[in-house]
């Protein structure tokens, strides 16, 4: 179950998945959309830092630099606040399944890494509705390094952890504030009850064993496609050509 | 003597207020009651008498102002959103407009403080104990004014300004589409968790049914105490400054001794002050 902070329990399932960089979870999470689409749910999707009104702030501050370890923290959870206003909470009010692409430990992990108080990193995401499922996808730095860091990519200013000022070699700088963020996420295992999945192993296993965590949730939820479009057209030999436009990223045809 | 700055709870910003010789005044109080006017005021009177002034408001900071206010007028922000959005704001004025100005020896006056923002939370049914402390990284202000009028008064000066605003008259939350009759009942609300957190944050209230003079007055002769003991950076110009002989800290001893304050407003000349008060303008991109 979903719960609100106050215990209320919500009909939907939240299912997050967390990690630092480059260890697996976004791939991870696309595979199981896909699976759960491919069942029939209905899934809605919230990926972290999307929010359409907050967004433009967040990114006119990274790029010119506006934000400060404090600031970067409350824009963030702006935009968390903003999603989970209006995409996860009403979805999960409706009884569907909401996966979500990081969720407040990446704030946990990446403000404390900055200096930010814990606790009050804690106070202040406490409104959030407590997940059915964390997934915590663990990696070894090396390996997520190795991942991101090959083909030596243009890592950006916030990303690279610049503004600690811990190095003024990006790389370098990058290295040590994922290994910080790496040390928070470990804390964090038993603090949230997060459910860890080993990421250095094959892709596939890896899915395996989500598939088998999330299977015994998936009941009283919403089904997808309760208008009957499939049997339409095959009764009647049509292509669905123009349902494509309309049903466009939901893979569902 | 360094001047220790204290917090309301969570010391985020400890380390960017080891030392702030400036003051920091803060004017509260509802939609219409005039703190714009009194400030504006104010910072006219405090810099004749030689003392570098900054301003700053509400979503005016250089991050998160125009965005905050563009996400406003769409009127699509959740209550939780906001508040944030407000923080955020208020986090980046804290720390690139008040602080850098209090550490250069700047009275700052401020137009709203966390105060507004708490009450305006408080109304819509915010968790309390989640906002106090969601803002106890604020500087704790040398003194902090509560405009206080009835909502008639308000109404007019609403009026006589530029009508009734969205937000500061409740149409997010409250039922009908009356823009007067919800005014009236949003104000009484504000009004009500003002009286309620009133004692906690230590407001100096003030009745501005009167006069917008006697107002100033009023304010001037709580801000004199409030500087008493803080040299300006600029001779006062003439015919200013005749209220300092009777108060105690500043007089002819420090005059006496060719030293005004150390800072940049001296360096800087008269113009340091416009400067550092652009926070007040809305920002540009």
């Amino acid at each position: 179950m979903a719960t609100l902070p106050d215990g209320q329990t919500l009909p939907g399932k939240l299912i997050i998945v967390e990690g630092i960089d480059g260890s697996g979870k976004s791939t991870q999470l696309d595979l199981l959309r896909k699976w759960l689409l491919a069942e029939g749910y209905l899934v809605a999707f919230s990926e972290w830092n999307s929010s359409p009104i907050v967004g433009d702030v967040t990114r006119r501050g990274k790029r010119k630099e506006l934000l400060s370890p404090l600031t970067f923290s409350m824009i963030h959870a702006a935009d968390f606040a903003d999603r989970m206003e209006r995409q996860m909470l009403p979805a999960l009010k409706a009884g569907a399944i909401v996966l979500a692409d990081r969720y407040m430990f990446t704030a946990f992990g990446r403000d404390v890494a900055r200096g930010i108080d814990r606790k009050y990193v804690r106070m202040l995401y406490s409104f959030a509705i407590r997940p059915t499922i964390s997934f915590y996808f663990r990696v070894p730095l090396q390996v997520s390094l190795r991942r991101i860091l090959t083909g030596r990519p243009n890592l950006k200013y916030y990303e690279a952890g610049l503004d600690l000022g811990l190095s003024d070699d990006p790389y370098e700088s990058f290295r040590l504030f994922q290994a910080r963020i790496l040390d928070e996420y470990d804390r964090m295992v038993d603090e949230f009850d997060l459910t860890v999945i080993d990421a250095n192993r094959p892709l596939l296993e890896q899915q395996d064993e989500v598939r088998k965590i999330v299977a015994p949730h998936l009941t009283n939820v919403l089904r997808a496609d309760p208008s009957g479009w499939r049997e339409v057209l095959t009764q009647e030999g049509l292509h669905g050509r123009y349902l494509k436009d309309k049903f466009r990223g939901q893979e569902t045809i | 003597m360094k001047r220790q700055a204290s917090f309301y709870g969570y010391n985020l910003l400890a380390d960017q207020a080891k030392n702030i010789p400036g003051r920091l005044i803060v004017l509260e109080g509802p939609d219409g009651v005039g703190r714009s006017s009194q400030i504006a005021l104010l910072r006219e009177w405090l810099e004749n008498e030689g003392y570098a002034v900054a301003t700053s408001a509400l979503k005016r900071g250089k991050l998160a102002g125009k965005g905050l206010r563009d996400a406003m007028q769409g009127h699509t922000l959740g209550d939780t959103t906001m508040n944030l959005f407000y923080a955020t704001d208020f986090a980046d004025r804290l720390e690139h407009e008040i602080l850098p100005a209090l550490r250069a020896g700047f009275i700052v006056l401020t137009d709203r403080y966390i105060y507004s923002i708490i009450t305006r939370a408080l109304v819509r049914g915010a968790d309390p104990y989640w906002l106090r402390n969601l803002f106890s990284f604020a500087l704790v202000p040398d003194i902090v004014f509560y405009l206080e009028a009835d909502v008639h008064t308000l109404s007019a000066h609403v009026l006589n300004s530029r009508g009734f605003d969205y937000w500061e008259s409740g149409m997010d939350f409250l039922p009908g589409r009356d823009y007067y009759a919800s005014f009236v009942e949003y104000q009484r609300r504000i009004q009500d968790q003002f009286d309620a957190i009133s004692d906690d944050y230590g407001f100096h209230c003030i009745d501005a049914n009167r006069s917008m003079h006697a107002v100033f007055s009023d304010l001037q002769e709580q801000i004199k105490h409030v500087i008493a003991d803080m040299k300006p950076t600029q001779p006062p110009l003439p015919g200013a400054g005749d209220w300092r002989v009777e108060s105690s800290g500043y007089g002819e001893d420090s005059r006496a001794e060719g030293g005004y304050a150390e800072g940049p407003g001296q360096a800087g000349g008269q113009g340091y002050a416009e400067e550092t008060s652009a926070g007040e303008a809305p920002s540009g991109e």
